[in-house]
């Protein structure tokens, strides 16, 4: 043993005596090793730190641990960035109360939350069209005996105003582009409504020129845009208490047992708002917590540039008496001379790095209190028109009860990309049954004179059993009248009207049963979500479901795949740094055992063994590759370790979502260590085997030197 | 010169040889070297016996096939006919690692380019072949090295690197790492070639009185005639052929063996 050791000491000895021989080539080596173990600990711990973020954001936002969905569906279920409108085509569960007892019956099962997902198109008012309403309203108040005169001239101004501005877009765009570019009907309506006396016809017979200006005029304001809503329709209840980040924002909940619509936040913010506060307030955001400047970020100037070409917006607003009010603020605050509006507030909108922050506080003091800041308000009702799974359109009317985001991920795209809506309005945008769809049918069926008949005897029932068919009524059914159809359909307007009146309330029973598409697993202990999914399936087998769990990973579609698309880029570039190593540390060896042919030749005459020499050689990259990988590695631990004091910054709002919060904060562990070393010595390790080879075969001959 | 000839001259010329035992035993050995389509024959037929004791010089010209019958004795190669025998052993069938080991323990190397590992010490050079054998420990190998150190005069400088010492240094410390192990046989390839006279005088003294003392059987090439006289017989080689195996005397008298190279040489 003793020998063994004292070999293994000459060995060391000649090694470490010929790396520093070639120093410079040791140190090229040793720096291309340090760098790769640098970047493996660095990369390892940076990916397993959003690794464990992301989970915690998709898990906490509205994954869960496990997703379960039926496993006869046509596609995979994806929670979060499927790019498919109405979200993945699951096959319906039928009974949310049989899948909910098979899940509890497994015991790490903590929670089920019931779900549904899909997206509509949702028109979210015009401009246009609200002023007209008013004014169409006060018109007809003062048919019936109000004194409107002052508010009506008021609105006709406003009318006038939008008149206006239309006409200058339309004038703009013939400029722009060619007079064929616009349409003759629209030209024609818009110099109709710009005429002097168009507003004597108003006088003279104002619904027949209000519906003029609903057909005409209005559609050409284009600020009507469709708000495309994702949504997942869930027990509102089971949800805020299983994703317990969630936290209303404005408003309040939707009440237990009523239908209504929370929206997240961020798409309030993104696609509600008055899109020119919505640029202010990312500007604001961005200089103050990302710390760019307009000056210098390209996204900043971007959103100026739209602020200040955009202000059609705002000025479609704004009646007689506001135009006259803005301008007098606006003049003061810019110190102008302008009388145009729209040209004072293109003017305003062209902040600076210096007037910024002041704008942004004028416009939310001065202007904003006149300006509708949302499109859709917090109360408003929504009209949602969904395709149905089997391709009809369907529409509910919901009430909007409030904004909710998630706690530390309100900046968040990814995590405040779906909206919220009570189960049962979803089942029925999605063309499932409720009850009261089962008995308005049923109804309609006998209004319709309708009779359930089977296929079998489809042709005795239809045409009879002789073949009289003169004599047969072609639809067989009881006889009813168009009196009692009257009667049903009357009942089913007055019953629509009664749901109104009563805030669409439901029976809360509704939402543990019923048919659902998905469902939301909140676990115990997380360590075992593999064997919980296993249970899972396995209790749906036994409760007679055909039932998929997947991973918070899989259910969060390409988004979770996202960390695993990191690790992949990290270890292809691992891997290119360390094939470029092995390369070179292996030419360093192979080029080193050509120089030493005769050293080695001597000592294969000595007396050495082949293995010595191997061993010398896989000491040599052995020595190189621990020193600088170990060197390396401890610079990683160190910078992670800095990072982790310091945070990582999220750039934008995907890395919000990955980071969890505003900053990352990684932490390190023995594995991400481990894995540098191990790879850096598996590859020193390789690089040896080649030049070792070279030095086996180095014959004793090499030693004489002589004249033969 | 015949064959018949050739076959007498191989075996020692003394009687008093005869009755030795042999360290070394060429019998009728071949080697040719293959460079490319061409083949060059380096040895044609040589048969050599070499008793203990002896102090062997083999002479002869460049491409005589010294160096070449001087690796096939060393076990650094292996003929393309015929046999080798080491002590009896019979190296033909022995396998690489068993050449390396009997290498190891039967023989030690002293090279014309000295061949010291130039990033050890000389007191390591020196040790290295004991630590290949594993067999003595630390104190052992120590006061091994020291003593050789001794005695090829060259204490002072254990702790050198190579580089450090002048020509006729570094050969006294490859010297002592030949006999570090206590070989049977030591080979020494030119040992005087990259040495001026004077140091070679002193280096063929020492490896002489080594001889002497040790009673190791030393075999040197050399195509230098001027040190035949420390032999206690030459073998002459040329051509690949052994010419004649004389005593230093006669081999002195005789002079060089150019005109039977002259002769020879295909």
């Amino acid at each position: 043993m003793r020998g063994y050791f004292d070999t293994l000491k000459v060995i060391v000895l000649i090694a470490f005596r010929n790396l520093f021989a070639s120093w410079l080539k040791t140190l090229i080596v040793g720096g291309i090793i340090l760098f790769g173990s640098m970047l493996v600990v660095v990369g390892t711990a940076l990916v397993d730190s959003v690794d464990a973020s992301m989970s915690r954001s998709i898990i906490g936002s509205v994954a869960g641990h496990i997703q379960v969905y039926n496993s006869k569906s046509v596609d995979e279920l994806a929670v979060m960035g499927d790019f498919r409108m109405e979200g993945a085509d699951l096959d319906q569960i039928d009974d949310f109360k049989v899948m909910r007892a098979a899940l509890l019956s497994v015991p790490n099962v903590k929670a089920v939350v019931p779900m549904g997902l899909s997206g509509a198109m949702v028109p979210a008012g015009n401009t246009v069209d609200v002023v007209l309403e008013k004014l169409r309203d006060l018109v007809r108040r003062k048919q019936a005996g109000e004194n409107m005169t002052v508010a009506i001239e008021s609105q006709k101004d406003h009318v006038r105003q939008i008149i206006s501005v239309l006409a200058t877009d339309i004038a703009n765009v013939g400029k722009i582009l060619t007079d064929k570019a616009v349409a003759p009907e629209e030209l024609a309506a818009i110099r109709r409504a710009s005429a002097p006396d168009f507003w004597n016809e108003f006088d003279k017979d104002p619904l027949a020129t209000l519906e003029f200006l609903e057909n005409r005029i209005a559609p050409l304001a284009s600020d009507a845009d469709m708000l495309f809503l994702r949504y997942v329709g869930t027990d509102l209840t089971a949800f805020a208490q299983s994703f317990d980040r969630m936290k209303i924002v404005d408003g309040t909940t939707i009440p237990p047992g009523k239908r209504g619509f929370l929206f997240s936040k961020w798409i309030y913010e993104e696609q509600v708002k008055l899109k020119t506060a919505h640029r202010l307030d990312m500007i604001r955001d961005a200089i103050l917590k990302r710390g760019k400047t307009i000056a210098k970020d390209p996204d900043l100037q971007r959103w100026i540039k739209q602020n200040s070409t955009e202000v059609k917006e705002i000025m479609l607003q704004l009646d007689g008496q506001q135009t006259a009010d803005f301008r007098t603020k606006l003049q003061r605050e810019l110190a102008s001379q302008e009388s145009d509006v729209s040209k004072l507030l293109s003017e305003f909108f062209r902040v600076d790095d210096g007037n910024v922050m002041r704008r942004y506080k004028f416009f939310y003091d001065e202007l904003a209190p006149s300006l509708t800041l949302y499109r859709v308000r917090v109360g408003d009702t929504l009209t949602i028109k969904a395709f149905t799974k089997s391709g009809y359109v369907q529409s509910v009317n919901l009430r909007v009860y409030g904004t909710f985001a998630f706690e530390g991920l309100e900046d968040s795209h990814l995590a405040g990309e779906l909206n919220l809506m009570d189960l049962v309005s979803f089942r029925e945008l999605y063309g499932f049954s409720t009850p009261e769809r089962d008995r308005e049918i049923e109804a309609l069926k006998v209004a319709a004179g309708l009779k359930e008949i089977d296929r079998g005897n489809a042709e005795n029932e239809m045409f009879g059993a002789k073949p009289a068919l003169a004599d047969q009524p072609a639809v067989a059914a009881k006889a009813v009248t168009n009196a009692d159809a009257d009667a049903v359909l009357r009942g089913l307007a007055g019953k629509n009207k009664r749901e109104k009146r009563e805030d669409q309330a439901y029976d809360p029973a509704q939402l543990g049963q019923g048919v659902v598409l998905n469902a939301a697993v909140i676990v115990k202990d997380p360590s075992k979500i593999r064997q919980t999914m296993a249970d899972i399936e396995a209790a749906g087998t036994k409760a007679g479901l055909t039932l998929k769990a997947i991973d918070w990973q899989k259910a969060s579609g390409l988004v979770g795949q996202f960390v695993t698309m990191i690790r992949a880029v990290l270890y292809i570039s691992v891997l290119i740094i360390f094939a470029v190593a092995l390369v070179i540390i292996n030419n360093a060896l192979v080029m080193a055992t050509l120089e030493r042919i005769g050293e080695i030749g001597t000592l294969r005459a000595v007396g050495a063994q082949r293995r010595f020499l191997l061993g010398m050689l896989l000491v040599e990259s052995l020595a190189v590759g621990a020193l600088f990988g170990g060197i390396g590695s401890a610079l990683g631990a160190g910078i992670v370790a800095i990072l982790r004091m310091v945070g990582i910054p999220a750039f934008n709002d995907i890395f919000y979502f990955f980071f969890s919060g505003p900053r990352l904060h990684p932490g390190l562990s023995l594995s991400n260590v481990g894995i540098a070393l191990a790879i850096v010595l598996v590859v020193s390790g390789a690089s040896s085997i080649y030049p070792g080879f070279l030095a086996m075969r180095v014959s004793p001959r090499q030693a004489m030197q002589s004249d033969e | 010169m015949t064959l018949n000839n050739v076959e007498k001259l191989t075996h020692h010329p003394s009687t008093e040889w005869q009755t030795m035992k042999y360290i070394v035993s060429v019998k009728n050995v071949v080697k040719n070297y293959t460079l490319g389509h061409v083949v060059v024959p380096a040895l044609r037929g040589v048969s050599l016996d070499v008793a203990a004791g002896e102090f062997l010089s083999i002479a002869g010209p460049s491409g005589s096939g010294k160096t070449t019958l001087l690796n096939l004795i060393g076990c650094v190669d292996t003929p393309t006919s015929g046999d080798v025998a080491l002590d009896g052993k019979h190296t033909g069938s022995m396998s690489e690692r068993e050449l390396t080991r009997l290498r190891l323990n039967t023989i030690g190397f002293i090279f014309q380019s000295f061949n010291l590992v130039s990033v050890l010490s000389v007191f390591q050079n020196i040790e290295l072949p004991l630590l290949l054998q594993r067999s003595a420990g630390s104190k052992e190998r120590r006061t091994r090295v020291e003593a050789l150190l001794d005695r090829v005069g060259i204490r002072e400088y254990e702790g050198h690197r190579p580089s450090e010492l002048s020509g006729g240094q570094r050969q006294r410390v490859a010297i002592a790492r030949a006999l570090v192990t206590r070989p049977q046989l030591v080979l020494a390839d030119e040992p005087t070639a990259n040495l001026d006279s004077v140091t070679g005088t002193n280096i063929l003294d020492l490896m002489k009185e080594l001889n002497h003392t040790e009673k190791t059987t030393f075999i040197f090439s050399t195509h230098d005639a001027r040190v035949w006289s420390y032999a206690s017989s030459v073998v002459r080689l040329a051509d690949g052929q052994l010419v004649d195996r004389v005593s230093a005397e006669e081999a002195v008298r005789v002079g060089g063996v150019g005109d039977l190279q002259g002769a020879r040489t295909t």
